[in-house]
């Protein structure tokens, strides 16, 4: 079959229609930061000029409302970074590594870096004149307007290289904090594996409740040949706090990579990951969970690419919705014409607590191999008034009875996070949002 | 115990019960038969507080209180048990934390500390052996996979644990085997005592041969149409319930 005669994959960026209004918008913003921040790099001035800036009529922007980023008035103020108290662990009881930014700026004194044989791991402020992840046609700047935003001004961020069968002793958090107003915090992570290395990574972002403007994180990583990356991800953002973060993940073979997403607080938020699956017996696992409060938006964007045979996927996002909150799911699933004998799982299933919430949901897969073993599920309900009725006449309170089915509804994506600390400070902390009792009182199964 | 005075509840505007009394005294047993949708089952589920029945009119008093301005909630931390007819699963939510949550819920009612694990722990044991519910059971989702005659087990187990004044049973004896009533019988009568009550709502004559009742009586269209002695149950296993229709000329 010629390269011509292969159908039409939709993940190549197509040229989509630019909208006056949004590029006018998309200008302004990009002029204010101009104005108050520097560049990184102006190699990225031509794949922004021809991307389009996000609206409405652009598919992976159709549910995203972005208008509120054309209202920020960025600060010059510099918000500096001892005053941002961030010395303090966020998970407590966590043995890690510890890199911590404040918008978007390395703060070393909180920072606890790994000191391992076969290990680079640094600000990427400090990386000298190592490489990084080299940017071709699926990079998330080349194909997506916000990340080529980051591209242009992301100058800060992680910088991991770990060598050939080398495991990280212990896991690193990577925390980041915003706080002030009229911010713009861009970061950027790049991680390589080497054949047979491990890492575990936690990312956990937090901003003060006086907090306003915007986080943009991209992660860029590169798995090799039976490497393994797990990568924990938090979001517990206060404030007026829009946090757009892309990972783009790239796997060899019989590599394993895994991303587990947990939003507990945030105005605005999407996430936009994806996998590219290179070499034969590789394995991605994205998990996420999300639930929105009173106003509150989490979008999670997902691609996987399965390009090449014998490799597995699985996915699995659960949403619970409260009060006047939306909620997105987009799930693609590529299955390459040479992908024979892919297995992917896709589940989407949501919950509307409240019946001023709403939900998006789209999963997408597009399959050209013929042996393949592929399956999804999308639902979106409501609490089951049986179930909760039961629990009622054994004398449980409505509210008790709720978190009790939250828990087993989410239970399996909490059950995904690799690192215990992390998993009991995500309870805590959605139980303390949601104005439930500690979670450990229910624990899941574990008898 | 209870006092019902001439309760009247409708679901979806159709009207269910139409004027129903009874009274049960603390120790007693009553049992309450009818033929199908003669508002049996929906008078288990507006005792237990189900609010998708809409109360018309009449009272209910249970050990005093006004019953029908309790939640359901409040209905079992005050004392009332509703062992369900089809009892629901919960994916998910184990068992033993289930149960957990319903004996701290009733403890946090009578003022009481949460219960220590341990305490908890041979609690469970003790009450699970009364109908033989294994470790495995105790540990698997609530009624998840369950074969109908573990769900029934489970239902007793959790009025064991729970240990109520008023024991409502809907139809507890439908889809067990014959070993299964059994057991689920003699778990029931292991509980009887001057102090707490049954209502068991039945269809067939012979669970009330395990259970046995001090009254019988008969619900039909919604009002209570006769009431007996265990011996009543007897008779309409024989007789059916067309005599007692043309008897009050409905």
């Amino acid at each position: 079959m010629t390269d011509s005669a292969k159908p039409q994959l939709m993940d190549r960026p197509k040229t989509e229609a630019k909208h006056a209004a949004s590029e006018t918008s998309g200008a302004a913003f990009l002029a204010a930061l101009d104005g108050t921040r520097s560049a990184a790099t102006s190699a990225h001035d031509e794949a922004l000029d021809r991307l389009p800036v996000p609206h409405r009529r652009v598919e992976r922007w159709k549910y995203t409302p972005v208008a509120a980023w054309w209202k920020d008035v960025l600060s010059t103020e510099v918000h500096t970074v001892q005053a941002a108290g961030c010395a303090a662990n966020p998970v407590p009881g966590l043995d890690a590594y510890r890199l911590v930014f404040v918008n978007g700026i390395f703060d070393a004194l909180a920072s606890d870096l790994p000191v391992h044989s076969g290990v680079v791991c640094m600000p990427l402020s400090q990386k000298g004149d190592a490489a990084v992840q080299p940017v071709d046609a699926f990079s998330p700047e080349t194909t997506d307007w916000f990340a080529g935003v980051n591209g242009k001004y992301g100058q800060e961020g992680l910088y991991l290289r770990v060598a050939k069968g080398v495991t990280l002793d212990r896991p690193i958090l990577v925390h980041h904090h915003t706080t002030g107003s009229g911010v713009f915090n861009a970061l950027r992570h790049d991680i390589a594996l080497e054949a047979h290395a491990q890492v575990t990574l936690v990312h956990w972002s937090t901003a003060a409740s006086s907090a306003d403007g915007s986080v943009n994180i991209l992660t860029r990583a590169a798995v090799a040949d039976g490497a393994r990356l797990h990568i924990d991800k938090v979001q517990d953002e206060e404030g007026q706090v829009r946090h757009i973060a892309f990972e783009d993940i790239r796997q060899s073979s019989d590599s394993h990579a895994e991303v587990h997403t947990v939003t507990v607080r945030g105005q605005w938020v999407r996430n936009d990951l994806a996998f590219r699956i290179n070499g034969s017996g590789a394995h991605a696992e994205l998990n996420g969970a999300f639930l929105p409060g009173e106003g509150e938006f989490v979008d999670n964007h997902t691609t996987v690419d399965h390009r090449v045979a014998h490799c597995t996927s699985s996915e699995n996002y659960k949403g619970i919705l409260y009060g006047k909150s939306t909620g997105v799911f987009n799930g693609k699933v590529f299955v390459r014409p040479d992908a024979q004998q892919t297995n992917a799982y896709q589940q989407n299933a949501n919950i509307l607590a409240s019946d001023k919430a709403s939900i998006n949901a789209k999963p997408e897969l597009e399959i050209y191999a013929d042996d393949v073993k592929c399956s999804h599920g999308c639902t979106v309900g409501q609490f089951d008034s049986d179930a909760l009725f039961y629990a009622r006449s054994r004398g449980v309170g409505l509210e008790a009875a709720k978190a009790m089915l939250v828990h087993a509804f989410i239970g399996d994506v909490l059950k995904g996070i690799k690192v215990a600390e992390v998993r009991l400070e995500v309870e805590h902390r959605l139980a303390e949002k949601h104005g439930w009792e500690v979670w450990s009182d229910y624990p899941n199964d574990d008898a | 115990m209870l006092k019902i005075n001439e309760l009247k509840a409708s679901v979806e505007e159709a009207s269910i019960l139409k004027g129903l009394n009874l009274t049960i005294n603390p120790g007693e047993v009553h049992a309450i038969m009818g033929p199908n949708g003669s508002g049996k089952s929906t008078l288990a589920s507006v005792l237990a507080g189900r609010e998708e029945y809409e109360i018309e009119g009449g009272s209910v008093a249970f050990d005093g209180e006004d019953l029908l301005e309790l939640d359901a909630t409040e209905r079992a931390r005050a004392g009332l048990f509703l062992a369900f007819q089809y009892p629901v699963e919960i994916p998910g939510v184990s068992n033993i934390n289930f149960m957990r949550a319903a004996v701290n819920g009733k403890r946090e009612h009578e003022g009481l500390e949460p219960i220590k694990g341990k305490d908890f722990l041979d609690m469970v044991k003790e009450k699970a052996k009364l109908v033989e519910l294994d470790g495995r059971l105790r540990n698997r989702s609530v009624n998840e996979g369950f074969s109908g005659g573990e769900k029934k087990r489970n239902e007793i187990f959790q009025m064991a644990m729970l240990e109520p004044k008023l024991a409502i049973l809907d139809e507890t004896d439908s889809g067990l085997d014959i070993d299964a009533l059994r057991i689920v019988s003699e778990g029931v009568n292991a509980m009887r005592s001057p102090e707490r009550s049954f209502l068991v709502i039945t269809h067939y004559q012979r669970l009330l041969d395990y259970i046995v009742p001090d009254f019988v009586h008969v619900l039909m269209d919604g009002r209570i149409v006769r009431s007996g002695g265990k011996e009543l149950a007897l008779e309409l296993e024989e007789k059916g319930y067309d005599w007692i229709k043309e008897e009050i000329g409905a």
